[in-house]
Order: structure tokens, then C-alpha cells, then sequence
């Protein structure tokens, strides 16, 4: 398919999305509009944040057989400049899904004394804020690095050192805010202190998977020349990785919630694993852990580009299964898929696919002004 | 001249020594190894060697450990000795993850470990014939050595050849070091002489550390308590002892206040307990704690403390106490008769009435009739 062509395709899929995203408000109802615009808001916030990490993370250890790959995270990444508009249209769900910014809330006085944080006012100024704040690195690190293809100063890669540190700090929080407000606001009685964390798993994963799809992908066009199977072993091994430390840290808080039995912790398991939420929760931890876990234990397995890729489609599928099993059950008692649910992804899809296929082939491939490009072409296992 | 363990080739270079592989093994003259002062990139593949089946040993003995513990924690704590915790069902599998978790850990780590040393690269190695070269100054330091080792029929001098057309700047012809046999005399006497005085040191240092310091439990979890035990004294109470009786015009659960001074007004008393083997069992148990240190526990006088207990206890199988009523027998528990005290106290109404049952089963077990046996 040539690449217009596919162009054309991925608009007429977002066009087509579009229009039924629109009609399910109409006729599937507001709540369930929201769910789906919050799930999918949450989705590519989580993934361009975990992408972030990624590029974070290289320069904070200083790591050398990522740099050729950095390009492609920094790109995944950038998607954090169109979710500023989604995330503020994400407000809409508060009247409408989140209790505590409920207009009813004030008649409850559990609710009422937590109206200052939960309320739409300083909700709404949260989610601006971490908006803002997640441009900052973006702005920091990711035009910088651009900037250093043309004039191969070496001092961005000094100042991007300096500044990881605090870009950690910055995910750590808009992660754990993220956690909080959206996850956990849709049931303000429920407390885990690990959700954030829990996020964070699901996020470094999703940014892992989809960062690893684009190599393959671009490796199949036949440019990334020089990213070997020691690369994408390195990729492999990352996400062979956090799939156990997404289930140890799930697990960690099931187990401790349901060994407590504490009312007002157990009470969110069970609207999360009653009746056919089970069901979707098995499938979660089948598609989010087990699958991905056994499908890379073999060692050439995680260099294998056929295996990674298909891999890395399903780590991407687990994190949405992910994400609707966190946010869905809040709507009732039964899951809800039908053809509202396939329009967003249809949109969402499409759209973030529409974006990064344009900065995909924005500037250079790898950082070639970096000048530890070649020390990194030059990684061996 | 003995034989040949291998012939070395030098190189000073990690380059040439890459390229000399392939020229070396194509000649197919034995095991091609190399010996370098550090890993080379690509050693692994040009030399042909097998992927390691360590991976595969560590999967398998991680599902096992996995399995191990799954099924030894469900044993038992569900089969053997359920304990119900936190009002859990003792065969929760939520409970028993961190464990597998932990002993799939332990197995895969053992595995890999000592499967990497002990198995695959058999040591302990006692010496390894390279090192005996002349060239082993050289690997250690900057050189890179081929080495053809015989394998079956092996001629050292086409082996020469190759090395030196390959480009080996440097060529030694290594023997099989002589080795002596292991287990020799010597060895064996030395080593038992060895863990005989290991043994007596230490035992000795252990018996006079014993001896000559206080021996200090190493942890006291719950022995040392402020509570009374059966049969203490006590500084507490008045009359120092550490059993009371129970405080003037109070009744305890399950002990029904009965008005009841003398033999005559409990003899027409009826049993309320039916006679079944769990009443039985019950007024056995109790017989044995409270009435079988004088009464012996046949009940026939002979008690277990006779040489400390002055007074002659009872034989309850004279006909004058078989003749008792049940009430009687049951007057005699709560009201005490000649030197034995009343146990009133210490036993509940159901236990009394249950040793009634039991005394009756006692006498009627010594004076059994024909049909009884039959």
C-alpha cells in the first residue's frame, strides 16, 4: 500500500470513528460517552507518558544502546501536544461519571467534606495543570534533542542529564495524579495507596510496546539502519520485564486488599470482579501478564521481530482491556461493548496513528547529532 | 613423548583471531577452542558452540518450584492441618502466591547457579591443561589462542600447519598433563583425620561454651507469662495460693446454683444426661483429670499417688456404693464425703453427671453378667 493511500485509509477509519463517537452520545447516552472518551484519553495519556519515560530514563542512566533508538520515543511522545485538547474535552466527565464532582455530591457528607479536592473546580485546575506540566519535558527534552540534529551541540546531552532527574519526578506525579483523580475518583470511597504505581506499569508498558511497534515498523520500510537484534533484544527484554512487574504489583494489590477485607477497600474488588467482570479481569491478567510473559521467556524470543511485534500488539490491546476494566465497571454491573466502544478506538486509533505517522517523518530517523549515536550502533549484548 | 592434548595458536589480535576460526575449522582436525584475555563479540557463533540448555533447565525448574510449593502449601494448610486465618478458607490460592512466587525464585536461581557450575562446566576442575602452557602468560594478558584439541584420532602436525596458515604467530604443542590418581591413601587418611579433629574442636569448643556460659534462650516468645498456672503460689492473694475459689454469691456459666447441703436431698436426683458414647467419652476424660488420682482409674480404690496420700480412697466397687443412687453419686462430687473435698468447683454440672455415667460403666464393667459378654 503506498503511503498515501494508507493516509487516505487511516482518515476515512478516524472520519468514520468520529461519526459514530458523535452518535454515541446521542444515542448510547452521555455516561457511557464519557466512560469511553476517559478510557481512551487515560490510554495515549499513559502511553506518550511511558514513551517519555523511556527517553527520560536513557538520559538519567546515561544509557548508550538506546540512543539510536531515541528518536522513536520522543516521537510516541509527542502525542502529549494533541492530548492537552482531549484531556480538557476528558473534563466533561465530571458532572456526569466521577460522584464527588456530582452536583448530588453535597448531600453527602462523606463527599461533601472532600468537596474542595473532588469538586469540578480544583479537578478541572489538577488536570490543566498536569496537562501543562507534561509539556515541560516535552519542551525540554524532545525539541531539544531535535534541535541537537542540526547544530550537534553536545551540551543538550549534559542538560538533558541534568534535567532527568526532575522529568521523573514530573511522570512520577502526573502518573500518580492521573491514578488518583481518574481512576480513583470514580469511586472516592475506595483507597489504594498503589494505584499510581499500578498506572505507571500499565503506562512504561504501553509507551514500551508502542515504541518497539514503530521500530519494527520502520525497520520493515527499511530505515532505522543499524538498530540489530541486540536492539531489539534490549526492547524485548524491557517489556518481557514489566509484564511481571505489572502482575506482581496487581497481584501485590489484590492480595493485600483481599487478605484485610477491609469494607472500604474490598468493596471496589467487588464491583471490579463480580459477575462477568470477572470474566474480564481473567482475560486481563491472560492478555497482560500470562500471553506476553511465556511468548518472551525464550532468549531469541525477544529479539525476534515477528514475535515482538505481535507481542507488542497484545501488550497495546491489554493496557485498553486495562484501563475499561478500571473505569468501566462504574457504569454497572454489566460489562458494556457493543459498536460505541469500536467507533473510539476506530477514532482514537486512527488519530493517534494519523499523528505519529506525520512525525514518524518529522527529521531524522536517530539522534544524529548525539554524540554517543555511534557508541550505541556499536551495542552488543 | 606422551600424548597430545591440544595444539595453540597466538594471535595478537581479536580480529585475527576471528578470521583464523573459520579457516581452522573448516579443516575439521579436532575441537576448535579459543583462550582470550577477555569475551570477543561473536566468539560464540564462530566457534559453533551449542546454545547453552541452561535457559531451558531454569524454566523447567522454576515451573516446578512453582508447583512445589503450590501443592505443598495447599497440603497443608488445607488438607493436613486446616487453620482457618482471617477468616479465609484454609485453601485460599490468593494466600499461597508470594510462596510460589518465592520458591519458583529459589529453584530457578539453585538451577542456574550450580547447574552452570556444577553441570555444565563440571567443576570443581582440579587444573586445566592450558594452563600448564607456555602461552597461558600470553592469553592472560594479550594475546588471543586457538586451540585444536584432539578428538579421537588427531595429528598434531597438520594441526600445526593449519594454525600457521591461518596466520598463528606463535605455536605450541601442548601433552596431556600427567595426572595422579585422586583418591590416593594419603588423601583419604588425611581427609578423615581432617573431620575427625574438625569434629572433636568443635565439639569440645561446644560443650565448654555450654558449660561456662549461662545458657540464654535464643528467643522466648511467649514462656515467660504474668498469669497464674494450676497448683502456684502467689503473692496476690491473702492466702497465698494461686487457685481461689470462686467469690461469695457469684455463679460461673454453666454452673447452675443448687440448694444442696445434704446426701439425703440428692439421692433421688435423676441423671438428665443420656447414656451415649459421647457422654461416656466426656465422663471418662473427666474422671481421669479429677476423680482417678485417688479412685484409680479402674475405680477400684488403687490410687496412682498412694505413697504420698495417707487416707485410704474409696473403692467404688463394694456393693454398698454399686447400690448408690445416681443422685447419691452425684452428691457425693458436689458434696465431698469423709477426706475428699467437693468438686463443685472445678466441674461443671454436665461433667459430674457425665462421670456418674461413666462410674456405672466402671462397675458394671468389673461385675459383668453372662448376657453382657455374650
Amino acid at each position: 500500500m503506498s503511503a498515501s493511500r494508507t493516509r487516505k485509509v487511516l482518515w476515512s477509519f478516524t472520519a468514520l470513528g468520529g461519526a459514530g463517537v458523535a452518535a454515541s452520545y446521542f444515542v448510547a447516552g452521555a455516561p457511557r460517552f464519557w466512560a469511553n472518551w476517559t478510557v481512551w484519553f487515560l490510554y495515549l495519556f499513559t502511553l506518550a507518558l511511558g514513551a517519555l519515560f523511556l527517553v527520560a530514563l536513557e538520559h538519567l542512566v546515561s544509557a548508550r544502546w538506546s540512543v539510536p533508538l531515541r528518536r522513536i520515543p520522543e516521537r510516541v511522545a509527542s502525542l502529549l501536544l494533541p492530548l492537552v485538547a482531549v484531556g480538557i474535552v476528558a473534563l466533561g466527565a465530571l458532572p456526569v461519571l466521577y460522584p464527588g464532582a456530582k452536583p448530588e455530591a453535597a448531600s453527602d457528607p462523606v463527599l461533601a467534606g472532600k468537596a474542595f479536592w473532588l469538586g469540578v473546580p480544583f479537578f478541572s485546575v489538577r488536570v490543566l495543570f498536569c496537562l501543562a506540566l507534561g509539556l515541560l519535558p516535552l519542551w525540554i527534552l524532545i525539541r531539544g534533542s531535535l534541535r541537537q540534529d542540526r547544530d550537534r551541540d553536545p551540551r543538550f546531552t549534559i542538560r538533558a542529564r541534568r534535567f532527568a532527574p526532575l522529568c521523573m519526578a514530573i511522570f512520577a506525579l502526573l502518573v500518580t495524579v492521573a491514578a488518583f483523580d481518574w481512576i480513583g475518583g470514580l469511586d472516592p470511597g475506595w483507597y489504594s495507596d498503589v494505584i499510581g504505581v499500578y498506572l505507571f506499569a500499565g503506562a512504561f508498558l504501553a509507551g514500551l510496546a508502542a515504541t518497539t511497534l514503530a521500530v519494527l515498523s520502520l525497520k520493515g520500510q527499511g530505515r532505522l539502519q543499524g538498530i540489530r537484534f541486540d536492539h531489539l533484544y534490549n526492547l524485548g527484554g524491557f517489556l518481557f520485564g514489566f509484564t511481571v512487574f505489572w502482575a506482581y504489583i496487581a497481584f501485590a494489590q489484590y492480595m493485600l486488599m483481599w487478605y484485610a477485607n477491609l469494607p472500604e477497600e474490598v468493596v471496589w474488588y467487588q464491583a471490579h470482579l463480580g459477575g462477568l467482570w470477572l470474566g474480564v479481569a481473567l482475560l486481563l491478567a491472560l492478555l497482560h501478564f500470562f500471553v506476553p510473559f511465556f511468548a518472551l521467556v525464550p532468549r531469541d524470543a525477544k529479539g525476534d521481530m515477528k514475535r515482538l511485534r505481535w507481542v507488542a500488539l497484545v501488550v497495546l490491546a491489554a493496557h485498553w482491556l486495562d484501563l475499561y476494566w478500571l473505569i468501566f465497571p462504574a457504569l454497572g454491573q454489566r460489562p458494556l461493548f457493543s459498536w460505541p466502544e469500536l467507533a473510539f478506538a476506530l477514532f482514537f486509533v486512527g488519530g493517534a496513528l494519523l499523528w505519529l505517522r506525520g512525525a514518524m517523518e518529522t527529521g531524522e530517523d536517530m539522534p544524529v547529532g548525539d554524540p554517543f549515536l555511534e557508541e550505541g550502533l556499536e551495542f552488543r549484548l | 613423548m606422551s600424548e597430545t592434548f591440544a595444539v595453540l595458536g597466538l594471535f595478537d589480535s581479536a580480529d585475527a583471531l576471528m578470521e583464523a576460526i573459520p579457516k581452522v575449522r573448516a579443516k575439521a582436525l579436532g575441537r576448535v577452542e579459543a583462550y582470550t584475555p577477555y569475551p570477543v563479540h561473536g566468539l560464540d557463533e564462530a566457534l559453533g558452540l551449542r546454545r547453552s540448555p541452561l535457559g531451558g533447565m531454569v524454566l523447567v525448574m522454576g515451573v516446578l518450584g512453582v508447583l512445589t510449593a503450590l501443592l505443598f502449601q495447599w497440603w497443608m494448610s488445607a488438607v493436613d492441618y486446616p487453620l482457618v486465618t482471617g477468616g479465609k478458607d484454609p485453601s485460599s490460592w490468593q494466600a499461597f502466591v508470594p510462596i510460589m512466587f518465592e520458591i519458583m525464585v529459589l529453584f530457578a536461581t539453585f538451577t542456574a547457579g550450580l547447574g552452570m557450575l556444577l553441570l555444565l562446566n563440571r567443576l570443581p576442575h582440579w587444573g586445566h591443561p592450558v594452563l600448564q602452557s607456555q602461552a597461558i602468560r600470553g592469553i592472560t594478558r594479550d594475546r588471543f589462542a586457538l586451540a585444536v584439541e584432539a578428538d579421537g584420532a588427531f595429528d598434531p602436525a597438520s594441526a600445526r600447519s593449519a594454525l600457521a596458515d591461518a596466520g598463528a604467530l606463535e605455536i605450541e604443542v601442548l601433552p596431556v598433563p600427567a595426572a595422579g590418581p585422586m583418591f590416593t591413601a594419603s588423601f583419604i587418611q588425611r581427609s578423615l583425620a581432617g573431620i575427625a579433629a574438625a569434629c572433636v574442636v568443635s565439639g569440645s569448643l561446644l560443650y565448654w561454651a555450654i558449660k561456662l556460659m549461662p545458657v540464654l534462650p535464643p528467643m522466648v516468645h511467649m514462656e515467660n507469662q504474668p498469669k497464674l498456672d494450676p497448683q502456684e503460689s502467689s503473692t496476690f492473694f491473702k492466702d497465698g495460693h494461686g487457685m481461689q475459689l470462686p467469690v461469695a454469691g457469684t455463679v460461673a456459666r454453666g454452673f447452675l446454683p443448687f440448694a444442696m447441703t445434704t446426701p439425703e436431698q440428692s439421692a433421688g436426683l435423676v441423671n438428665p444426661l443420656p447414656r451415649t458414647p459421647a457422654v461416656l467419652a466426656r465422663g471418662r476424660a473427666q474422671y481421669q483429670v479429677h476423680c482417678a488420682v485417688c479412685h484409680g482409674v479402674l475405680g477400684d480404690g488403687v490410687p496412682t499417688l498412694t505413697a504420698a496420700y495417707g487416707a485410704k480412697p474409696a473403692n467404688l466397687h463394694t456393693p454398698a456404693i454399686r447400690a448408690y443412687s445416681d443422685g447419691t453419686l452425684y452428691g457425693t462430687i458436689v458434696l465431698g464425703k469423709n477426706a475428699m473435698p467437693s468438686y463443685a468447683a472445678d466441674m461443671a454440672v454436665d461433667d459430674r453427671w457425665a462421670v456418674v455415667h461413666y462410674v456405672r460403666a466402671l462397675q458394671r464393667a468389673l461385675n459383668a453378667k453372662d448376657e453382657d459378654v455374650r
